[in-house]
């Protein structure tokens, strides 16, 4: 599908010293934020965005892929250091990071959820290299009503994994599609629900939303939390004196090599399921290290294969993640949803012509995958000594900050002040939301997904002449159909049980 | 009260749903003639998908906690201050506006050192300026 000569143009675009350098900013910019509780890589990748609009395709990606990665390996230091995850993922990291840090060993512990987080990092970029061309073949001879299917299939397992209520997990994935509903619609080109705002015609932005549902909602949360109240929790000592402990030795890296391929390889199945996520895949790589291990005592007291098992796992989530969205344009995540967006702000739509038809950028993002887990080990071993220095940085200033950037960066994206009023309308709704136990996740994956799948049921009807019964004349839809309900009813009856 | 916090969101999602229905899907998109699906079934199928849905968790809530009406109140006051800037903004630009508005948020999460306050007004203002009009060639809001 792709010949030899663009995979190599592609690879040779992501190593030109350009492409390289928004790398390694991006790297560098994730560390740092992963390092800062309270702002994580997810929010700070929906901060850049706007600020990749200048850029072309390639390095604007390539930073947000650098964002992503840096901030996994970033998000381990607060949690090894200070028992306060920088990222949801690396909770598990801290069961045994932390104890290795009281134990005089902070810098033994964040160089090895940096080599673990490299190691399942670079595993799932493999399997994403290998993997995705061909099923993006596959992919191309899924026509409109496929589509539909796979994504009433998607939505399924969506709704019923992420969360603990179904019902609330099908609200949260309708409300989105009824917010991608606004604009114009797909089949007539009218306008819908636009309230006389003729601003909202295209629809609402994407920015506003990503930004007002990911980033402001998650800071309002912690400025509550934060308000008036002490800024920071103690930080653990790092000046040991031995320099054992202060260093991964190749035998203790090699020792828990079973441990690292279980955790890349869990994290990677996982990555490439749509809205499991690093954080599940992280326990569960834990667990099993755990299950697997001579000395299950030892874990959670410090224990170099729950911190290896761990970071393996939820970084290689991140690769994975791209499989369904490079190959079926369906993001498995919010980070995979933010990187949509800029292929989207860029004019570029994720799925399987992706390959036919930008086969030179798609090799060249994978170029920048690969040296982005370069990077990140690189920056990770002069930066952890800085990034200590980050965690101990007051609250006030990080949000302060934060809010402002979102204000600019938006404003900047949507041409004015009407697009931030949105994201601030969003912040407030992703706020409500996530305070009654609603999916923010299902309900971003639904907005951008809401035009596809209305445009698909629309060219569905219109190959079937109105007739839906002519689907099940697809093999691959009733598959599918067949699956989502199959889905539905055990999501549902899991349900009933866990009530 | 158990279930408390899945009544009132049901029940506001089962009004939702009726609500979109009834009245703003018929007088807020337009009919067309002809095409393969109207502009309004895909609306009204998912407005009804929120009503009863809404009805269920009205009727089968989960164990979910009702939120915390303190940290509400604390949220409400920082979406006002926002609002208020974003306000102040429209009127006299993001120059102007921006170091009050970060002063404003760093005095209100409890920042009371001066170095740091001195920072956050000025540096942090500067420093966005710098990279948004000086860097990127872009105008602020």
């Amino acid at each position: 599908m792709v010949d030899l000569t663009t995979i190599l143009a592609g690879f040779a675009d992501a190593f030109t010293l350009y492409n390289l350098t928004f790398v390694l900013l991006g790297v560098v910019l994730g560390q740092f934020v992963g390092a800062v509780p309270g702002i994580g890589p997810i929010m700070a990748m929906a901060i850049a965005i706007p600020f990749t609009f200048g850029l072309d395709t390639l390095p604007a990606i390539a930073f947000l892929v650098g964002v992503n990665k840096g901030g996994l390996v970033g998000g381990a230091v607060p949690a090894i250091l200070m028992n306060t995850p920088g990222t949801p993922d690396a909770a598990a990291t801290a069961l045994d990071g932390h104890p290795l840090a009281k134990q005089g060993k902070p810098l033994k512990a964040t160089k090895m959820a940096l080599f673990s987080s490299v190691t399942g990092d670079t595993f799932s970029d493999i399997v994403l290299i290998t993997v995705s061309a061909p099923l993006a073949i596959l992919a191309l001879r899924m026509g409109p009503i496929e589509i539909v299917a796979l994504m009433i299939f998607a939505f399924s397992i969506l709704t019923g994994l992420i969360g603990n209520s179904l019902t609330k997990g099908i609200i949260a994935a309708a409300l989105g599609l009824l917010v991608a509903c606004i604009g114009q619609d797909p089949e007539n080109y009218t306008p819908r629900l636009i309230f006389g705002y003729w601003d909202l015609f295209d629809g609402l932005p994407l920015p506003s939303v990503a930004i007002g549902m990911l980033a402001i909602s998650e800071m309002l949360r912690r400025m509550s939390i934060a308000h008036g109240g002490k800024m920071k929790s103690a930080i653990v000592d790092m000046d040991t004196g031995n320099p054992d402990d202060k260093r991964v030795t190749f035998a203790e890296y090699w020792s828990c090599r079973y441990t690292l391929v279980r955790g890349a390889t869990i994290g990677t199945i996982l990555g490439a399921l749509p809205g499991i996520g690093s954080t599940a895949a992280a326990f569960m790589s834990y667990a099993m290290a755990k299950g697997a291990s001579k000395d299950p005592a030892s874990f959670g007291k410090g224990n170099l294969h729950g911190v290896a098992a761990s970071e393996s796992a939820n970084s290689a989530v991140v690769g994975a993640n791209l499989i369904p969205l490079l190959t079926l344009g369906i993001p498995g995540s919010v980070g995979a949803a933010l990187i949509i967006s800029a292929f989207m702000i860029h004019g570029i739509q994720p799925g399987p012509l992706l390959f036919e038809q930008q086969g030179r950028l798609v090799y060249g993002l994978f170029g920048a995958m690969i040296m982005a887990n370069f990077v990140n080990l690189w920056v990770g071993q002069i930066g952890l000594r800085f990034w200590v220095k980050v965690v101990s940085a007051p609250e006030s200033i990080i949000f302060a900050s934060a809010l402002l950037l979102c204000i600019v960066g938006v404003s900047m994206a949507t041409s004015g002040l009407f697009g931030v009023a949105i994201m601030l309308i969003f912040a407030v709704i992703g706020y409500v939301m996530s305070s009654f136990g609603y999916s923010l996740v299902i309900f971003i994956i639904a907005f951008f997904l809401g035009p596809r799948f209305e445009k698909s049921i629309a060219q569905s009807l219109a190959l079937t002449n109105g007739d839906l019964t002519l689907m099940l004349k697809s093999p691959v839809a009733v598959a599918l159909l067949v699956m989502s309900v199959l889905s539905f009813f055990w999501f549902m009856r899991k349900n009933a049980q866990e009530n | 009260m158990v279930g408390l916090s899945d009544r009132i969101s049901g029940t506001f999602f089962l009004i939702l749903g009726l609500t979109m229905y009834l009245y703003v899907n018929p007088n807020y998109i337009e009919s067309v003639d002809g095409g393969s699906i109207a502009p309004r079934t895909f609306p009204n199928i998912i407005s009804l998908i929120i009503a009863v849905c809404g009805g269920v968790l009205l009727f089968k809530p989960t164990s979910q906690k009702t939120p915390d009406l303190r940290s509400v109140g604390i949220t409400a006051f920082y979406v006002l201050l926002l609002v208020i800037g974003l306000f102040a903004m429209s009127k006299y630009g993001f120059e102007y506006v921006a170091p009050v508005l970060a002063l404003a948020i760093m005095l209100a999460i409890g920042e009371r050192r001066p170095l740091w306050l001195t920072f956050g007004t000025v540096g942090i203002p500067l420093l966005i300026w710098f990279l948004v009009s000086v860097v990127l060639g872009r105008a602020l809001p």
